[in-house]
């Protein structure tokens, strides 16, 4: 049938995202002071009219099976498709002994899905990107184009941890592809593609007779001459959650109106799930200035160039500048902290000072009390 | 499928002491709180106490609650035994008629109930504001083995000609009632809210039916009626905070009672929460040259300006140089930069113009002091000055109380 499938790949660990990354895969990490960072794959792929979206997991998946539930609020529960969990229930290797070391092994273990894909085409998202794409822009580019395989792409090279970049030729064809590369080469690959669901098979059943486990480098380095690699230049925002300073700096881009009105656009509402909290209260004494702040906060203190998600206290006399703070976390009476990411439920004592950097902001693991 | 106890919520109220402010919509429709809508109290009150059917009775203007409510799914009465259901006025063979009176929706709604052919029916009302749990009132009701079980509340002596009054004996038992009684014999005010074992309410309400010159209401004829003929009616004593926010006053106060939680009505207790369908919106941008104090505010806000002792609902936005005190904004609300809002309720959608003035304080009013409110979607253009007390409808145009 016409219209596009989703398969979000949550299954890559990352080492530079410390604390925050230990508990979560990257994909369910919070961002922007109430989402999480798969919310914006799902939406743009729920925006662009897919119905049926399958999420790939290896390990350290609870906090995104939590937040997921039943999909229900990217209208993802149906009766027939709608979101489908995928943990790695054909991996031949030992039982969690190693994630997935590249998109195609990842996607050989759920070939049996695979087959099952009711739609033409399918869009693969990598989990811990956050940005708002008109995906059914890029599917009209994608037949005009007559590509086989179309990437996306953000209109500059900055540096990503592992990142893909593509040297694009005229009319927007890939010539070549980097991968991890130690400077970073022409456009900034989002880890987003677009491919029919027979191409996808035929190249997963391919790369599985090889013993081939990468998509970056055995079909699209390894294919780029045979088969019409075009690329989609998206101007817009688009972070990808891969270190601290990498989450700190594009969290701290959302202050800017700018920003989130193309994040935010209201063509393309980014969906999330929804705590049932009520309104945010800001007391008497209380300042809140240049900050995003989630529903049910209590803010009695100060609060600067911050983003607070949900439910986050900060008592009177505590001051807080320049920090991301997640969900219930409590700041007590008279405590300092800037340039801090605290995590979920973490308790900052009456008094205390916490003080990172721009260039080195200080992670507060989850549930830790200072 | 048999159930022991269903809720009905009489939510058909014209809400005409709302006057613009419903607009197109249903009392129980009207926002509250900045993130809730009234009906969430009691629907959100019947999943906390463990009921799992609740039925609707609608009437005017149903359209936007209709879709409110929807499949129930946010206050998890979205159950495949029961769930939340709509009730309209409807045809039936010996034709039909709109509600004639709060017992005489019931009565038209009898085959509901009989579907679930339940032991006890929580009676509730669509326009109060408070947390109770109705599986204590209930418990109540047994333990009395009455028919009916009513809650009430003591309210001030001076108050209480106000109110339906209730006299009890040593067992808390009613005695006698007194609707807005001028020379009260108890402070016990019933607050709207009954248990009815359903076999007694089911008989009462044919009787009633078939009664000329009835009203048809629980408070005027059905309670009178089951006091005169001796049956068993027990006292609820509540304890705790309730308003009934049928008055443009009562629903200002019942907000800024919201922001004090010393005011009793605590809504960030996490224990009995209430829940809202909400909408999809980024959290709310308090900028750079914002003060908000004392106030509450809501995702898909942008706010710049000056906000004071004031609730604000998702997605308003106030310039900067603009200034909101005292006042309710509901969802969608722009003020404009350099405006101002002062003690006012804004309906859905206002706009508020640049360097215009709405309403005014009570110190600042020689006379005719009052609360200023804009109908949902009304428009101010730049400079225009609304005074105090005074009421616009979505054209601008002026209207009385």
């Amino acid at each position: 049938m016409n219209g596009l499938h989703g398969i979000i790949f949550a299954y890559e660990r990352r080492g530079n995202l410390q604390e925050l990354g230990a508990i979560r895969s990257s994909a369910s990490i919070p961002f922007g002071g109430r989402f999480r960072a798969v919310d914006f794959a799902l939406s743009s792929l729920v925006n662009a009219g897919a119905t049926d979206v399958g999420i790939v997991l290896h390990g350290h998946y609870q906090s995104l099976l939590d937040h997921l539930g039943t999909g229900k609020d990217w209208d993802l529960s149906r009766k027939r498709g709608g979101l489908r969990l995928l943990p790695p229930f054909n991996y031949k290797g030992d039982w969690g002994a190693m994630p997935y070391r590249g998109h195609m092994e990842a996607l050989a273990a759920v070939r049996t899905y695979l087959e099952e894909i009711r739609q033409d085409y399918v869009v693969m998202i990598d989990g811990d990107l956050v940005a708002n794409l008109p995906l059914g822009e890029v599917y009209e580019a994608h037949v005009r184009a007559g590509a086989d395989i179309t990437v996306i792409c953000a209109n500059d090279s900055f540096m990503t941890e592992d990142g893909t970049y593509f040297q694009v030729g005229e009319g927007g064809r890939v010539n070549e592809v980097f991968v991890h590369p130690h400077t970073p080469r022409g456009l900034r690959g989002l880890g987003t593609y677009l491919v029919s669901k027979k191409l996808l098979l035929e190249l997963v059943d391919d790369c599985a007779a090889k013993d081939q486990i990468s998509w970056r480098s055995d079909v699209l380095q390894a294919k780029r001459d045979d088969l019409h690699i075009q690329s989609y230049v998206w101007k817009g925002y688009a972070a990808q959650i891969r270190s601290v300073q990498e989450y700190y700096d594009r969290s701290m881009q959302l202050l800017d109106p700018a920003i989130r009105a193309d994040l935010f656009c209201a063509q393309r509402p980014v969906r999330a799930k929804n705590a049932d909290l009520s309104s945010t209260y800001v007391g008497s004494n209380g300042k809140c200035i240049n900050s995003l702040v989630g529903d049910g906060c209590s803010i009695e203190g100060v609060v600067e160039n911050s983003i607070l998600f949900p439910g986050v206290t900060v008592e009177a006399g505590a001051v807080v500048r320049n920090c991301v703070v997640f969900k219930e976390t409590v700041i007590r009476k008279d405590a300092q902290l800037s340039y801090i990411i605290a995590d979920k439920d973490v308790e900052v004592l009456p008094g205390r000072t916490l003080m990172g950097h721009a260039t080195y902001p200080i992670v507060l693991a989850k549930g830790s009390k200072i | 499928m048999k159930k022991e106890c269903i809720a009905m919520l009489l939510a058909g109220g014209q809400g005409s002491r709302l006057y613009v402010l419903t607009g197109d919509m249903a009392k129980p429709a009207v926002p509250f709180g900045g993130k809730y809508r009234i009906i969430d109290f009691p629907l959100s009150n019947c999943t906390n106490s463990g009921i799992d059917t609740v039925g609707v009775l609608t009437q005017y203007r149903p359209l936007e609650l209709n879709s409110y409510i929807g499949s129930g799914q946010p206050w998890d009465l979205d159950g495949s035994t029961g769930g939340v259901h709509i009730l309209p006025p409807y045809q039936s063979s010996k034709g039909g008629t709109w509600f004639k009176g709060t017992a005489n929706a019931i009565y038209q709604n009898i085959g509901f109930i009989d579907m679930y052919a339940p032991e006890y029916v929580v009676i509730l009302s669509g326009d109060h504001i408070y947390k109770m749990d109705y599986s204590d009132m209930l418990a109540r009701h047994k333990a009395a083995n009455a028919a009916c079980t009513i809650s009430v509340m003591e309210v001030p002596w001076a108050e209480a000609p106000r109110f339906g009054i209730m006299s009890v004996n040593s067992e808390d038992m009613i005695t006698e009632f007194a609707e807005k009684p001028k020379e009260p014999k108890s402070n016990l005010a019933s607050m709207g809210i009954y248990v009815f074992s359903w076999k007694a309410l089911r008989q009462y309400l044919i009787d009633d039916e078939n009664t000329e010159d009835s009203e048809n209401d629980f408070g005027k004829n059905i309670i009178p009626n089951m006091l005169a003929k001796q049956e068993r009616m027990a006292a609820y004593r509540f304890e705790g905070y309730w308003k009934d926010v049928g008055t443009l006053e009562s629903l200002w106060d019942a907000n800024m009672d919201m922001l004090a939680p010393e005011s009793g009505l605590d809504l960030r207790d996490q224990s009995w929460p209430i829940y809202a369908r909400s909408v999809n919106a980024p959290p709310a941008f308090l900028g750079g040259s914002s003060v908000v104090t004392h106030s509450a505010v809501n995702r898909g806000s942008v706010l710049e300006g000056m906000v004071e002792n004031s609730v604000l609902s998702p997605n308003v936005t106030v310039g900067e140089g603009a200034a909101v005190r005292y006042s309710v904004l509901f969802p969608g609300v722009q003020v404009a930069p350099g405006a101002v809002v002062e003690y006012a309720i804004l309906g859905e959608g206002c706009k508020v113009g640049p360097g215009c003035h709405v309403g005014g304080t009570p110190e600042n009013t020689p006379s005719g002091w009052g609360l200023t409110v804009l109908a949902p979607g009304c428009q101010l253009p730049e400079g225009r000055n609304v005074n105090a007390g005074v009421m616009l409808n979505r054209n601008g145009e002026e209207v009385s109380k």
